[in-house]
């Protein structure tokens, strides 16, 4: 079987994230009562006419730019027709002349094998309604009909499961951090589409269409098993029909949907309800300027900088956390430390109180101090727990905090001599088993001292006297 | 009965500032003359009850601008609130709109009164006002004869003096083709004069909502409060609003008219040949100077407007499913049935036709083929109109090529209905003005009208010559008296 080569595109829509619909000013929301987002344009009522929302024009530029792709400065829209329930007016206004982006790039990362993959075009359209069928019954949901998307069309590029996922992985990646969409497919803000076919010579096979795959697993699960099931007529001497099919996750099997009739007839022509839109540079360099670093470039820098990979990603998962963190990028702390405390107490802070990091009183003054002073040792990740809450929620400075806590940090080593000195001196038994060859002792000298100063002595002197002395 | 609505609008208005009338006065009259002039079939929908209510809702308001009170018709392709809306289909025939369209607003804002839907074919797809579905409308010059269409209704009553003022749309000569068989002045503005929210569409690129009313000045004057951008339609003009009325009464000398060749040949009639030919003799003698020139591929704009007309109206009229509004067949087995029985019931035999031509037109490789195509030479026609506008004030001709014809004539002929469009469409395929003002009678009595073409957004200039032509020619344009 490992003769055959699979080839597979991909067909993304994704939902922008814009406060209203494209054609109608009905507010753009998910989860909202069915219908409650719903106007006479939305509804396709008799006399009613489009008009164009400009934050959507702008959302799908920033897309087609992050995508590398040529820009349609003078665009239009067309008309699609098909009738079907969930299409209000029976035609759906989509871009098919003049996508707003055509001939763009993905660089996606397989094993450490970098590719590109190539962007066909990217174009504008509205989503249609929900339909929800309940035994002989179909409801209608208005509230999406009329939201916006850019649909993503990709050459047939790619040619495992792995480069699939990765795109898809990678697309998300884009758009969440250029703030674009929400890109969440469990809730059909980001629906995939797959075409793959497998051939043995580079002549392509049949292609069959997977409609809507629900996770960024499932594209890899579905390729899998369709080409195993194309595969296997092959082998048999059947063909493969031009069909579409639907990934089933229970039976981990795709199931047919409807084999595709030739010539699918959509009658396009252009929309004589929308003026021809044009782009002009100004509009694109103010677009592309407000364009935040995006993840690919954060990765590298954090890697840079000694965060490990799986920190970086980690942190890079959270945009607000990221964004939080590059105010630091320019120097000055040690961004190790700071994303180790940002992934650990201060994620586990946020988690419990539901806040943004942003919303918070840990100013960029009092993150940098705190980094700093947990990278010279001045306080420990005892002191950093203990005064978490406060820094928090608290205008104070981190030296108030401290101070208010009645925590003292011992740094003056004359001081902690001193300290130490009494604790050894009261636990003879614990230093001749140092002595004696037992390292682990130390630990437990160490201890007695923290106990000694509440945990305000500077770990990293403490130490170190600790060694001088038992070593004298 | 009284007589108020025989008045001049500024009469009228004169009368209720004064309160020597009131609202109501005028709302009745004009219900009664409705009544009395059932048979025209000028109306599908009479708000009595509405109309009374507005009447008598504004006699405590202050009779602030000239169209204060006075009634008007409303064609029914343009949507009211509340108010049935059909279209003149069974399709739409229980449809109660939820929203006014934006001329209705701007009507009802000037304290208009509407006082009914007026007539028209289904869906204004027709010459005649013959498909609809509510029966035809009655030319009041002769009742055996059509009004014209597709705003047949809004002609009939007016030329009949059942109301002072009417709303039409103009696809393909829809509001100057039965203005003209009827001796009224009814004018197509400029494409985006005139917002389209609220017109069920036809042929999107096409459609303009104009006025109709019994002479040019009133006919400005509607024409004054329809205009305006309308963010709500976006091929709707940025252009300022401004009083049309301004030019009226002002000297025709020098004026430069020209006349397409096109509009003189043999296709015309000659009792319409000559009236024309009196005018424009009418028009040298008064200082003007009058060429006959060609236009490109005027002849084909019959050909290009259906083409265009249809492919448009396939796809607007594709949401009347029987799913969201409207007709809907009972118990229909699942979606195909309900969309093919729905749509086979609700809609008539021309709109069907029409229907299936433009899906066909936009079928595949058709759609370059025709489309595409159409819309290109529709661009060379508009460039022609424009370049010979770079000479010329004005260009007038005939409307239509014959007066009214028998009702149930050419009905068994889907072409026909096209061919009485000939002299009209090609206004519609430049995006240009074009009115028409009468110019005399023919045979029978039956009316004879002028059409004047105008620049881009200069109805100003258009309504300049029609009052000339209409005060030299003093018709009398009421049938009632004529007979």
């Amino acid at each position: 079987m490992a003769d055959y080569k699979k080839t597979i595109g991909i067909e993304i829509h994704t939902e922008l994230k814009t406060k209203t619909k494209i054609f109608s000013n009905s507010v753009n929301g998910y989860g909202k009562t069915a219908n409650s987002n719903v106007n006479v344009v939305d509804l396709g009522y008799p006399g009613t006419l489009p008009t164009l929302n400009v934050e959507v024009i702008r959302l799908a530029l920033k897309a087609a730019l992050i995508l590398n792709c040529e820009i349609n400065k003078e665009m239009h829209f067309d008309r699609k027709n098909y009738f079907y329930p969930d299409n209000p007016k029976n035609y759906q206004i989509t871009q098919a002349e003049t996508p707003i982006g055509v001939n763009g790039y993905v660089e996606i990362e397989v094993n450490g094998e970098k590719k590109k993959v190539r962007i066909h075009d990217i174009h504008i359209e509205e989503d249609t309604c929900k339909s929800i069928h309940y035994k002989h019954h179909s409801f209608l949901d208005f509230n999406r009909a009329g939201v916006p998307l850019v649909e993503i069309v990709t050459e047939a590029d790619m040619h495992s499961s792995e480069e699939a996922m990765a795109y898809v992985e990678k697309l998300r990646e884009l758009f969440l951090y250029a703030d674009i969409s929400d890109c969440k497919i469990e809730e059909g803000s980001m629906r995939c589409d797959v075409n793959i076919s497998v051939s043995k010579t580079d002549e392509l096979g049949t292609r069959a269409e997977i409609k809507n795959i629900g996770s960024i697993s499932n594209v890899g699960r579905a390729i899998e098993k369709e080409a195993l099931r194309q595969i296997d007529l092959l082998e048999k001497g059947e063909e493969v029909a031009f069909a579409t099919y639907r990934y089933d996750e229970k039976s981990d099997q795709t199931i047919i949907m409807r084999v595709k009739e030739a010539g699918n007839d959509y009658r396009y022509f252009p929309e004589p309800d929308i003026p021809f839109v044009v782009i002009d540079d100004e509009f694109i360099e103010e677009v592309r300027s407000s364009i935040p670093m995006l993840a690919s470039e954060r990765r590298e820098k954090y890697v840079e900088a000694g965060i490990s990979l799986l920190n970086a990603n980690k942190i890079i998962q959270n945009r607000s956390l990221s964004n939080y963190l590059n105010k630091f990028l320019d120097g000055g702390i040690n961004l190790v430390v700071a994303s180790n405390i940002l992934l650990g107490d201060i994620s586990a802070y946020l988690n419990k109180t539901g806040l943004d990091i942003e919303n918070t009183k840990l100013t960029d003054d009092k993150f940098r101090d705190v980094v700093n002073k947990l990278n010279s040792g001045d306080i420990n990740s005892k002191v950093f727990k203990d005064i978490l809450d406060d820094l928090m929620e608290k205008d104070s400075s981190v030296d108030e905090i401290i101070a208010s806590k009645g925590i003292k940090i011992i740094s003056d080593p004359e001081e902690l001599k001193k300290i130490v000195n009494d604790v050894l001196s009261s636990n003879e038994s614990s230093v001749n088993d140092y002595k004696n060859g037992n390292t682990r002792a130390i630990k437990f000298l160490m201890g007695q001292i923290m106990k000694e100063t509440k945990g305000s002595a500077n770990p990293e002197l403490v130490n170190k006297l600790l060694e001088e002395e038992l070593n004298k | 009965m009284s007589k108020y609505l025989d008045l001049s609008v500024e009469e009228i208005n004169g009368l209720l500032k004064e309160k020597k009338i009131k609202p109501i006065d005028l709302v009745e009259e004009a219900l009664e003359r409705i009544e009395n002039d059932k048979d025209l079939n000028a109306f599908i929908t009479v708000d009595s009850e509405g109309a009374r209510k507005r009447a008598l809702e504004l006699e405590n308001e202050e009779v602030d601008n000239v169209l204060f009170g006075i009634p008007i018709a409303v064609k029914d392709n343009i949507v009211t609130k509340d108010l049935r809306t059909t279209c003149a289909s069974h399709i739409l025939d229980n449809f109660i709109p939820l929203y006014d369209a934006t001329v209705v607003e701007k009507i009802k804002a000037k304290n208009m009164i509407i006082i009914g839907k007026t007539n028209m074919d289904e869906f204004a797809m027709g010459s005649t006002s013959q498909t609809s579905y509510f029966g035809a409308p009655h030319n009041p010059w002769d009742r055996k004869r059509v009004a014209g269409g597709s705003s047949g209704g809004s002609a009939a009553c007016i030329s009949a003096r059942l109301v002072p003022f009417a709303l039409g749309s103009d696809t393909g000569g829809s509001i100057r083709q039965p203005s003209s068989y009827c001796g009224i002045v009814g004018m197509k503005p400029t494409y985006g004069r005139v917002s389209r929210y609220g017109l069920v569409a036809f042929g999107s690129s096409l459609d303009q909502i104009g006025p109709m009313a019994r002479n040019v000045y009133e006919n400005a004057l509607l024409l004054n409060i329809l205009c305006g951008r309308d963010d709500r339609d976006l091929t709707s003009s940025h252009k300022k609003t401004e009083d049309f009325t301004r030019m009226i009464g002002e000297d025709i000398k020098g004026m430069k008219i020209a006349i397409p060749n096109f509009f003189v040949s043999d296709i015309v009639s000659p009792e319409v040949l000559s009236k024309l030919n009196e005018v424009v003799e009418l028009l040298k003698d008064s200082g003007a100077t009058v060429d006959y020139i060609d236009i490109d591929y005027i002849e084909n704009a019959v050909t290009l407007y259906q083409i265009i007309a249809m492919g448009e109206a396939s796809s607007n009229l594709a949401r009347f499913d029987g799913v969201r509004y409207g007709y809907s067949i009972e118990d229909p087995v699942g979606i195909d049935e309900l969309y093919s029985l729905t749509r086979g019931e609700g809609f008539g035999e021309e709109v069907k036709r029409r229907i299936m031509v433009g899906s066909y037109l936009l079928s595949g490789e058709n759609a370059k083929i025709y489309y595409s195509k159409a819309l290109q030479i529709r661009n060379a026609i508009r460039k022609s109109f424009l370049k010979a506008f770079e000479k010329y004030d004005l260009i007038i001709g005939p409307n239509a090529t014959t007066t009214a014809y028998n009702l149930g004539e050419g009905l068994d002929d889907p072409l026909k209905t096209f061919l009485d469009d000939i002299l009209v469409i090609p206004v519609n395929m430049a995006g240009l003005p074009g009115m028409n003002v009468p110019m005399g009678f023919g045979e029978g009595n039956l009316p004879i009208g002028l059409q004047i073409i105008g620049n881009s957004f200069d109805e100003a200039t258009m309504y300049k010559l029609a009052s000339f032509v209409e005060r030299k020619l003093d018709l009398n344009n009421d049938p009632k008296e004529v007979k």
